[in-house]
């Protein structure tokens, strides 16, 4: 019984999805894979099942999975590579442009980050 | 689909008391509806009203029928947990079961064995010998039997410890709720049942202070971690709440546009809890 830390920046069901959408791109969901119920996501996260059934309809709406009847969700064929340009997309746009002013206003040089970083990997 | 719960200027005095002042407010099937309110703001009358243990007087149905009239009805359809233990503390649990099935008629003894079976109650115990914990288990076993359209939970984990507590409301949600159920429960503790609520009403000296789904709660409600030269333009945007944390300003604003806000601090959606603080404190009616 894992105790569940919410952030507060962001509504639950698009954390739930978070976690939904790693599960997918680290591959322990594949194509035709079933998804964790509703009800089960609900009942460990001890949320409201409209809640969880919001973050699996926004996957719904963006065919990454599909609900079928009496079956559950599943994951379609193409997941992995639509979420990841997806999450992509929104890393350039949302995360990027905070990540972007921070190094500045340290006064980082990226070029020397990057290469600093890979130089520490290599030893 | 019909209301499982209408009340239209429900109010109940006791002498002089006016414990519920016409309150008007209706519960969907298939819904969790937290009613929450400070010790005496009249949950427990309204809850009364629900059950048929109290008159009243404005219009109340319940799944279609008025609980003062028709509660023998009712009772087939309702189940209710209260936080005052009320099972006799001489029976034995197979007896309790088997006064169940005699008495109700869409008892169903198995559904409440198999819900036992999976506790650390045994049949052949009597109430007295059960913990507290296992007390509300024992109701909750109950409940799954007569498996009723609307369950009302009165304080359901009050004095009970946190494995207890959390183990209540997962067995809740796994075993009891489906799209057909409603659940409507009062607490004092907000936090522990924030995420599963599907609506809340907050209810302070008799009134309705909000009533709202919980989804809509962002769109109405703003909280501002205030920087510290914005606070005068802040305080002109009128918050319903202000609050001071660490030598800075929290504020709540009510129906603000969240953009507006934005430029003057850090703003988020309030939880159930902050936002009940400032809802009592800016009571009117207080």
């Amino acid at each position: 019984m894992a105790d569940i830390q919410w952030r507060e920046d962001q509504p639950i069901y698009i954390q739930i999805r978070e976690r939904l959408v790693s599960m997918i791109l680290d591959g322990r969901l594949s194509p035709g894979d079933a998804l964790p119920s509703v009800r089960s996501i609900a009942t460990d996260l001890q949320v409201n099942p409209l809640t969880a059934m919001k973050a699996y309809q926004s996957l719904v709406d963006e065919a990454v999975v599909e609900k079928r009847r009496g079956r559950g969700m599943f994951c379609l064929e193409g997941a992995r590579e639509k979420l990841l340009n997806m999450e992509r997309q929104r890393f350039l746009e949302q995360e990027w442009p905070h990540i972007r002013q921070r190094i500045e206003n340290l006064g980082l040089n990226v070029k020397e980050l990057m290469e600093t970083g890979k130089g520490d990997k290599d030893q | 689909m019909s209301a499982v719960v209408s009340a239209h200027n429900l109010t109940k005095r006791y002498g002089g008391f006016t414990a519920v002042d016409h309150i008007n407010f209706s519960v969907r099937p298939g819904r969790i509806v937290g009613l929450v309110g400070p010790n005496g703001a009249g949950k427990s009358t309204i809850l009364k009203a629900i059950l048929g243990l109290v008159s009243f007087s404005g219009e109340l149905q319940v799944l279609g029928m008025r609980p003062d009239r028709n509660r023998a009805r009712l009772m087939q359809e309702v189940s209710y947990i209260s936080d005052v233990a009320a099972l006799p503390d001489w029976i034995r649990v197979n007896q309790l079961l088997q006064l169940m099935q005699d008495i109700h008629p869409r008892f169903d003894i198995a559904r409440t064995r198999n819900f036992l079976d999976a506790t650390d109650i045994g049949m052949k115990q009597r109430v007295s010998t059960l913990s507290k914990g296992m007390k509300t288990q024992l109701h909750l076993a109950l409940v799954m039997g007569v498996d009723a359209r609307l369950l009302v939970l009165d304080e359901p984990t009050l004095g009970l410890d946190l494995i207890y507590r959390k183990k209540f409301y997962q067995q809740l949600l796994n075993e009891y709720f489906d799209e057909e159920k409603t659940i409507l429960v009062t607490t004092h503790q907000i936090e522990e049942i924030e995420h599963i609520l599907s609506d809340v009403l907050f209810i302070n000296h008799g009134h309705l202070v909000l009533d709202m789904p919980v989804e809509e709660i962002a769109s109405h409600y703003v909280q501002l971690r205030v920087a510290p030269e914005n606070l005068q333009a802040a305080r002109q945007l009128q918050p319903i709440h202000e609050s001071r944390q660490l030598n800075e300003s929290v504020m709540i604003f009510e129906n603000l546009a969240r953009e507006r806000l934005q430029a003057l601090g850090q703003a988020r959606t309030p939880n159930l809890a902050n936002l009940f603080v400032a809802k009592m404190e800016g009571d009117v009616h207080a």
